[in-house]
């Protein structure tokens, strides 16, 4: 089964989950190296705040950690595993600081977060330029849909919105928005599914 | 809410993939998707798609310090099972008595299954400085408390001598009345071993603000000040300690309306009189 993205050397995400069910620490640390950017980027994107994308990422890759054994290949690829647990991460924790309602405290501290990490990258440059391609893939395939089909993509998953939620957002029908989220869903997969991050069995 | 049917149901998987539906239609889905395989191939590639939207998200890097912290913390979660299992292991025994690392390690564990429960310290700073706002905010309500306590500690003790003046031997109770007006009265509880008396009064009209009540005792014929009181709204007033002049022919106790702080001599005419007589 191949895995597309790395060099053919390197053992695929689905070994390193095998390897970490099994106790060995390093294969987190591989998928780290492949993913942890992803996970960052997404859980920014949702937190809005360095800090708490950081927690996100820890949180993630300890719940991989723990919950290797039962991950199911039959669901999905481990990267895509690895980035809907960050994003459900990222949304409870903003959801919890919202129910708070910390507004003051988040505007400052987003002012104290204001310039963007820019760490090294220490993966795999294979790894780095099979994710350029891909994103480009991604902004080009959103990019071809329908404003309103990707307006309500965009809110379901980065605001964590459900289909009434956005209904009442946008004041929109319900009925619009789950044709919206169909046929966006349906033309993104399309576009997408040769950029997958593994491919299905 | 009807049952949908199996084509509506099928048109919830992309939004089910995004985490989109309502928990009524998520039930009903994925009762659905338990029974077909090509609904689960379907989600998969929708699950699939949705994790690449992250990617759309303007590219960040973590801080380089992150890989060490994410090994770390997986380090430390080693000493949680891997799998659920029903019982933990016991302790080493002994382990306790030399305050072993593994004590330590699981100490850090249990702070790491903090983390996990999504409390970063900022949110826990957060919390800690709130706590410590109601707990000033307790603190200071528990001084006012404390104060009013005192206060009231100090009214009981006050009322105690009072009643042990009123109750100890001798002690000789004196009406002042109004002429003409029966409500006004007062009631002059007056203690003739120790020359002291407790002052009650009642319905008595409220004076003009920058007036008070002024009691005075007719001694060989002269009024004596005494004590000045101002009355409740309900016109009440207790004044427990009054000094009796200890010398002298005492023949009555009256009242008068004067400008607040009392004076040595009536300025207006007397309001309420009643007679002493030393026996």
């Amino acid at each position: 089964m191949p895995n597309p993205g790395p060099v053919s050397s390197a053992p695929a995400d689905r070994d390193l989950i095998a390897q970490a069910a099994g106790g060995d620490e390093r294969a987190i640390g591989q998928l780290y190296d492949r993913y942890a950017t992803v996970l960052y980027t997404v859980a920014y994107r949702i937190s809005g705040q360095r800090a708490d994308a950081e927690e996100v990422v820890i949180e993630s890759f300890a719940q991989a950690w723990r919950d290797a054994a039962r991950f199911e290949p039959g669901r999905g690829s481990v990267a895509g595993w690895l980035t809907m647990i960050a994003r459900s991460r990222a949304l409870d924790l903003v959801r919890a600081r919202s129910r708070r309602e910390r507004i003051t405290q988040t505007a400052a501290a987003d002012l104290l977060d204001a310039p963007l990490a820019m760490g090294t990258w220490r993966g795999d440059p294979a790894d780095a330029l099979d994710r350029t391609e891909r994103r480009r893939q991604v902004r080009a395939a959103l990019d071809d849909l329908s404003p309103p089909q990707r307006q309500a993509i965009e809110l379901a998953f980065f605001e964590g919105l459900s289909q009434s939620e956005i209904a009442a957002r946008l004041n929109e029908p319900l009925g619009t928005v789950k044709t919206r989220v169909r046929l966006g869903m349906q033309k993104l997969r399309s576009a997408l599914r040769p950029f997958f991050f593994e491919q299905g069995p | 809410m009807s049952t949908p049917d199996e084509s509506s149901v099928r048109d919830l998987a992309a939004a089910y993939a995004l985490g989109a539906l309502s928990p009524e239609e998520t039930r009903a889905f994925e009762t659905y998707l338990a029974t077909s395989p090509e609904a689960r191939q379907e989600v998969a590639e929708l699950r699939e798609t949705a994790a690449l939207l992250a990617l759309s998200a303007p590219n960040a890097e973590p801080a380089p310090g992150l890989r060490a912290r994410v090994l770390e913390a997986v380090s430390q979660s080693k000493l949680r099972p891997l799998s659920p299992s029903p019982t933990a292991p016991p302790p080493p025994v002994g382990a306790t008595r030399r305050a072993s690392p593994i004590l330590w390690a699981a100490l850090a564990a249990s702070l790491l299954a903090a983390v996990g429960l999504g409390l970063r310290a900022g949110r826990l700073a957060d919390e800690l400085a709130r706590r410590r706002a109601d707990l000033a905010e307790r603190d200071s309500t528990i001084a006012e408390q404390a104060r009013t306590l005192a206060a009231q500690g100090q009214r009981l003790a006050t009322t105690d001598s009072t009643l042990a003046s009123l109750l100890s031997p001798g002690v000789q109770l004196v009406q002042l009345t109004a002429n003409g007006d029966p409500d006004p009265q007062i009631q002059l509880f007056w203690d003739r071993r120790h020359n002291t008396a407790v002052l009650h009064a009642s319905k008595l009209r409220p004076v003009p603000a920058g007036r008070t009540y002024q009691l005075w005792f007719i001694k060989d014929g002269k009024p004596v000040p005494s004590v000045t009181f101002d009355v409740a709204p309900a016109g009440e007033a207790l004044v427990p300690q009054v000094t009796v002049p200890s010398e002298g022919a005492i023949s009555a106790a009256a009242v008068t309306e004067e400008p607040a702080g009392g004076s040595p001599q009536p300025t207006t005419p007397v309001l309420l009189v009643g007679t002493l007589a030393r026996s």
